[in-house]
């Protein structure tokens, strides 16, 4: 299978202050994610999917190791014009409405007849009477929507989401679980982190877990659930809580 | 080049939709339209108050511009996070600069023409007359805003917004004083201080190949390889500040 993404002996450190030591928040990274699957990458609060996504993303760039975003490295703009990507709880230009917004990504995308993919996109996620209403007066479900909206148009082989889920109702998640699904169906890629597992388990080919910078576990769901993770009522959070305590033990 | 207009547009949009800028176009409109109450204090030949005053407060107009929202231009989108999804759309960093370059400077441009004709009907309403001898300011005007805007975007691109916006000041003041440095450095004993002085007197800009105020006025005229000299100087001042804001910004990480 071709990859879509491939980390190789990823390593990123952040200096907290300029005084301290920099400290390590991923260590020796490899993962890949393969064409047409949707990967769940889950990980407590801290645990380091952020700022693997914005490695991948081009918004950071490693220390050492190597990403490619289809054998391609990925800061070409090659690479970039296959990727659409939602950051994590996302700030859009407050003054643009949804129309502008759309309008300035397809752009930046490439995007020929770009008017044609802005109502299209609009359609697709249900914003369509909120086309010329200003961003700042969405709700926060309609920003993740118009987000994600954005990653969508350019129709990205690789669909790249920071926590799509998080901060939305019931409805709002089953909306961009089913829109994920129907990506999927076309043979597009979907990352996405998360770090509630019942999310992951009704969309999710494969995971990775990462804890504190390191990948703990990579596999197919099914086979990771056979091992004892209960999706149903504890959290990822919950688990490793356990998980850590045990190893500390 | 789609790329290139979207962020030109966006820019163009945002900063004329900022609080800040109605205030200070009231205020332009009304020093210049104050102007006439003056004139009649003007000592000896008249009407220089009325010329003087509008072509100082048009083109200073455009400078606060630049060092109020040209310091933010790149600094508001990381702060907000609103760069995230165009840096990772296929955008060369190149293009952003440029396009908030370009979208900015449309914007001073508009604003700057707008400010123009009112001093020039002001002119008329005093005189009777219009001065289409003051018109080449603009265009000089425009040059000194260029190149500010380069030197803003240029320390926008690895330092703070606070910092851009003192440097752009800095700049503005020396870049005034160029010639006085040029004297400095002609008439030093000390050859290092000489040295340093021409070092300066050629690298930092020299804002007073734009100040066409004392030939206006005073009805001088302006020569052709003046003119000239003075747009390939901002030209290519511009380009190179914009190239190296470039390079820099490439590094930039957001974290
Ligand atoms: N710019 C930064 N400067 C210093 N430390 C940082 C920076 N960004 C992230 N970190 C640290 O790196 C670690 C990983 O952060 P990251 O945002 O990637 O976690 P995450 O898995 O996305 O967490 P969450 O689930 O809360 O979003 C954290 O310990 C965080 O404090
Ligand atoms: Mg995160």
């Amino acid at each position: 299978m071709e990859s879509a993404i491939k980390l190789e002996h990823i390593y990123r450190s952040f200096k907290t202050h300029f005084w301290q030591k920099r400290k390590l928040v991923l260590e020796d990274i490899n993962l890949e994610v393969f064409q047409g699957e949707v990967f769940g990458f889950l990980g407590p609060n801290g645990a380091g999917k952020t700022t693997t996504i914005k490695l991948i993303t081009g918004l950071l760039k490693p220390d050492s190791g190597k990403i490619s975003i289809f054998g391609m490295p990925r800061d070409s703009l090659k690479a970039k014009q296959l990727i659409g990507y939602l950051p994590e709880s996302p700030y859009f230009y407050d003054h643009l409405t949804g129309y502008e917004f759309l309008k300035v990504h397809a752009l930046l995308g490439n995007c020929k007849d770009y008017e044609k993919k802005v109502y299209e996109q609009l359609e697709k996620v249900g914003l369509k009477s909120a086309a010329n209403l200003q961003l700042r007066k969405y709700s926060r479900g309609m920003l993740q929507r118009i987000g994600i909206a954005q990653a969508l148009i350019t129709d990205p082989e690789l669909i790249i989401l920071d926590e799509p889920l998080t901060g939305l109702d019931p409805i709002g998640r089953k909306e961009i679980k089913d829109l994920i699904l129907e990506q999927k169906q076309q043979g597009k890629t979907i990352f996405f982190s998360s770090h509630i597992l019942p999310d992951a388990e009704v969309i999710c080919d494969r995971i990775g877990i990462i804890i504190n910078g390191k990948i703990l576990k990579v596999g197919e769901l099914k086979q990771l659930l056979k091992k004892g993770i209960k999706t149903d009522e504890i959290s990822l959070e919950d688990w490793f809580v356990k998980q850590v305590k045990e190893k500390d033990a | 080049m789609h790329r290139i207009r979207a962020i030109v547009e966006n820019t163009f949009k945002e900063s004329l939709r900022q609080r800040i800028l109605n205030l200070l176009i009231i205020f332009a409109i009304l020093l210049i339209v104050v102007s006439i109450f003056l004139e009649p204090f003007a000592i000896g030949e008249s009407p220089k108050i009325l010329r003087d005053f509008g072509l100082a407060v048009s083109s200073i107009f455009g400078v606060l511009i630049v060092i109020i929202i040209g310091s933010s231009l790149i600094h508001k989108d990381i702060e907000k996070r609103t760069i995230y999804t165009v840096i990772a759309k296929p955008v060369k960093r190149g293009e952003i600069i440029v396009g908030k370059f370009l979208g900015l400077f449309f914007l001073i441009a508009v604003l700057e023409t707008g400010m123009t004709i009112i001093h020039q009907i002001i002119i008329f309403i005093y005189e009777g007359a219009f001065d289409p001898h003051l018109l080449i300011a603009l265009p000089f005007s425009l040059l000194e805003v260029m190149v500010l805007l380069g030197i803003l975007l240029l320390f926008s691109s690895f330092s703070s917004s606070t910092m851009a916006s003192i440097m752009g000041i800095i700049f503005f003041i020396i870049g005034h004083g160029s010639p006085d440095l040029k004297l400095f450095a002609d008439q030093s004993k000390v050859v290092l201080l000489k040295y340093i002085a021409y070092v300066f007197y050629y690298i930092l800009p020299n804002l007073e190949n734009f100040n066409l105020r004392i030939e206006l006025v005073y009805k001088l005229p302006v020569h052709h390889d003046q003119i000239l000299f003075s747009l390939c100087y901002g030209l290519i001042y511009t380009i190179l500040l914009l190239y190296v804001a470039t390079i820099i910004f490439e590094k930039r990480e957001f974290k």
